[in-house]
């Protein structure tokens, strides 16, 4: 995706989407890898400043709980574990440290690629206890559900999983309920969909009327996606909604993938983090590999945690701002020192938008 | 000798002279350290000298193109050769965990002899250390070198207009390491780009006057030693995405795994900064070098008026800003 023709094509969709735009249109997406992106093409310098593209609640470990953290760190402090994890969750404050710091500290804190690695660690090791925080959204819970029943099947019992993972519909609705929410088009998320299947996304058109597209990650996807949705939207279609990432994304999704999801989670009450509860928004591990579960085998306390959260990452995740309209962005919230969960992770808005430098680099 | 490193072979005595004769004297051979004494004398051409020391600590301590031992001695070379030296000798401290496979100590110490022998570098002393199981986590070496500066070159202040060259494609060494930490079963040949760049400083020595800084894009890789030029030079570095050379396979590994390839360290690959007059003439001498051949010219500092920054002009035509690194790079979840 680097020829002449290509980038001829691109270009001439964003001369055509800024030709199109006459007022203000806000399209979010939804996806931390689309924000990632969409900042690293530098795309909102090449688009109308009409066109206001706003990132939502999909950087899994932005919005992970403080309590979250502050259970895996107690289960770290309380038993003779090894903690195994993904990526930069290690870098997640609970209510007072994180696991990089616990580790620094002389804790077994390692990190994973696959869940599936976690099968090979607990065979080898079976004098230890390994504890996995299997975090994520649909994307990652059908590796951390195979892995569950890897176990089960194998007979592990020295493995267990200490849950937080998201589903993308019920925050959706939550965003699109919102009084003040004003998202005229939404980028729906090519690797949920990938699991899922398009027309998990469908409900976006149907019940709340706003244009909607699943979109993959290369720049034509993203910006063949804007132009979809800014023609949608200034033409007034009502009925809009198109999966343009077929190559990957069918209408059903991966029936096997969704399958090990009925058998291994219930769908319960979640916490989101700079957001709050929101009803049959997580996946929790079911009564049948109840064994796997951390919490059912190490006593924690359950204390709920008050964080005051000064800066405005609530309003960023539910597409009401952008990093640059918070008080704090740049001025005492840095990735160095992050005030809010939007900073934490490599793929949060405000993180994006302080390394890329959002629409603005001068 | 036994199999492994035993904590005796530190101990100054009998051992250790074994160590050191049957694997170091015998990899680093040359007629100034088999003297047997503490310090080296050597003489000197009159002139500027260059001196650095650097500690390698590295894990997998063994990788696709490399070793510690290479890149310790290349390390220190390449260091040598971003301050516009000639490396004649270097020196060396093993610090080594007990237990530790003595074959692998040999075959890192053959490497070490291996790229001596190929850039003209002698190892003219060093010191060798053997703590207890758990005290260090193998093996760490030290090295440090000495080098005499090239007539012609001092790094001069960078004007407007200063074109980046970057001698070949980067973060080959950065996605090796990658793909072994975070066990990655990939097919394909990525190897690490570790090697000395003496050769590269030999045959731009004509054209030294027109350099005015080389630096060459290890821990943090490109985006953060620009980052660090900027910084040092108050100009802003306008990046031409397109221009910078990056493999497919590194390119597709680092998308898999949601690294970003500006970020991995180089051990092979130096930036040289030159003025825009001679820019493409000193580019053409550098491609004639070994493994330079993708060398090429990446952005300039032209940025005019602006805060200044490294920024990008993507591929698409748009413009963001190159970062400094802020920590270290982990996978992705999603």
């Amino acid at each position: 995706m680097n020829g002449k023709i290509d980038k001829d094509l691109l270009t001439h969709l964003i001369n055509e989407v800024n030709s199109m735009v006459t007022e203000e249109i806000k399209i979010m997406e939804v996806c931390g890898t689309h924000t990632q992106m969409i900042a690293k093409l530098g795309l909102k310098t090449l688009l109308s400043s009409k066109i206001k593209l706003l990132s939502g609640p999909g950087c899994p470990v932005c919005v992970t709980e403080e309590k979250y953290i502050d259970r895996a760190i107690e289960i770290l402090n309380k038993y003779d574990v090894t903690l195994a994890t993904f990526g930069d969750l290690i870098k997640v404050r609970g209510s007072k440290v994180s696991l990089q710091e616990e580790k620094s500290r002389g804790k077994d804190v390692r990190i994973v690629y696959s869940p599936l690695d976690l099968i090979d660690m607990a065979e080898k090791n079976r004098g230890k206890q390994i504890v996995f925080l299997g975090v994520g959204f649909e994307t990652t819970a059908p590796i951390i559900a195979l892995a569950i029943k890897t176990a089960y099947d194998r007979g592990i019992d020295n493995l267990y999983f200490l849950t937080s993972i998201k589903l993308m519909s019920p925050v959706l609705h939550y965003i699109m309920k919102e009084a003040n929410s004003q998202i005229h088009g939404l980028i729906c998320p090519g690797h949920v969909a990938t699991v899922k299947g398009s027309d998990y996304f469908k409900f976006i058109n149907r019940e709340y009327l706003i244009p909607a597209a699943v979109c993959g990650f290369e720049a034509i996807d993203i910006v063949g996606g804007i132009y979809y949705l800014v023609k949608q939207i200034t033409q007034k279609r009502e009925n809009a909604f198109q999966n343009l990432y077929k190559r990957c994304v069918s209408s059903q999704g991966n029936i096997n993938a969704n399958m090990l999801l009925d058998e291994v989670f219930d769908i319960l009450d979640g916490e989101w983090r700079g957001i709050g509860n929101i009803e049959k928004s997580s996946l929790q591990i079911n009564k049948k590999y109840a064994r796997f579960d951390a919490l059912n085998l190490f006593v924690v306390e359950n204390q709920d945690v008050k964080v005051s959260m000064n800066c405005e990452c609530k309003d960023i995740l539910l597409g009401k701002k952008t990093p640059e309209e918070c008080k704090l962005f740049m001025m005492g919230c840095n990735p160095r020192s992050p005030q809010g969960p939007c900073m934490v992770s490599t793929e949060g808005a405000c993180a994006i938008a302080h390394r890329y430098g959002g629409g603005s680099i001068e | 000798m036994n199999d492994k490193v035993l904590l005796r072979y530190g101990d100054g005595g009998k051992h250790t002279n074994l160590l050191i004769r049957n694997i170091f004297y015998k990899h680093f051979h040359n007629d100034m350290l088999v003297n047997y004494h503490d310090a080296s004398v050597f003489d000197l051409d009159h002139g500027r000298l260059a001196f650095t020391t650097d500690s390698f600590v590295v894990k997998p301590l063994v990788f696709p193109g490399g070793d510690i031992g290479k890149l310790a001695v290349c390390g220190t070379i390449n260091d040598l050769v971003t301050a516009g030296a000639k490396p004649l000798y270097l020196s060396c401290g093993f610090i080594i965990e007990e237990g530790f496979d003595i074959k692998l100590i040999e075959k890192i110490a053959e490497s070490m002899g291996e790229m001596c022998r190929k850039t003209g570098v002698k190892i003219i002393t060093g010191d060798t250390k053997v703590v207890e199981k758990g005290a260090v986590d193998g093996v760490f070496i030290n090295t440090s070198g000495i080098g005499v500066v090239q007539a012609g070159y001092q790094p001069k202040t960078i004007q407007e207009g200063d074109q980046i060259i970057i001698t070949g494609g980067i973060a080959e060494h950065g996605t090796t390491i990658a793909v072994e930490r975070f066990k990655i079963k990939v097919e394909g040949n990525i190897k690490s780009d570790c090697s000395p760049l003496n050769h590269i400083i030999e045959r731009i020595q004509p054209k030294l006057e027109s350099i005015r800084l080389m630096k060459d894009p290890t821990r943090g890789g490109l985006a953060t030693a620009l980052n660090e030029i900027v910084e040092m030079s108050g100009k802003g570095i306008r990046l031409l995405e397109k221009a910078i050379p990056i493999s497919s396979e590194v390119k597709s590994i680092n998308e898999l795994l949601g690294l970003d390839p500006l970020y991995h360290a180089c051990e092979g690959r130096l930036i040289i900064i030159v003025e825009k007059q001679n820019a493409e003439e000193v580019l053409d001498e550098i491609r004639r070098c070994e493994g330079c051949e993708d060398a090429t010219i990446i952005g300039g500092f032209d940025l005019i008026g602006v805060h200044p920054r490294v920024v990008m002009e993507t591929y698409i035509g748009g413009r963001r800003i190159v970062s400094p690194l802020e920590a270290d790079m982990l996978p992705r979840i999603c």
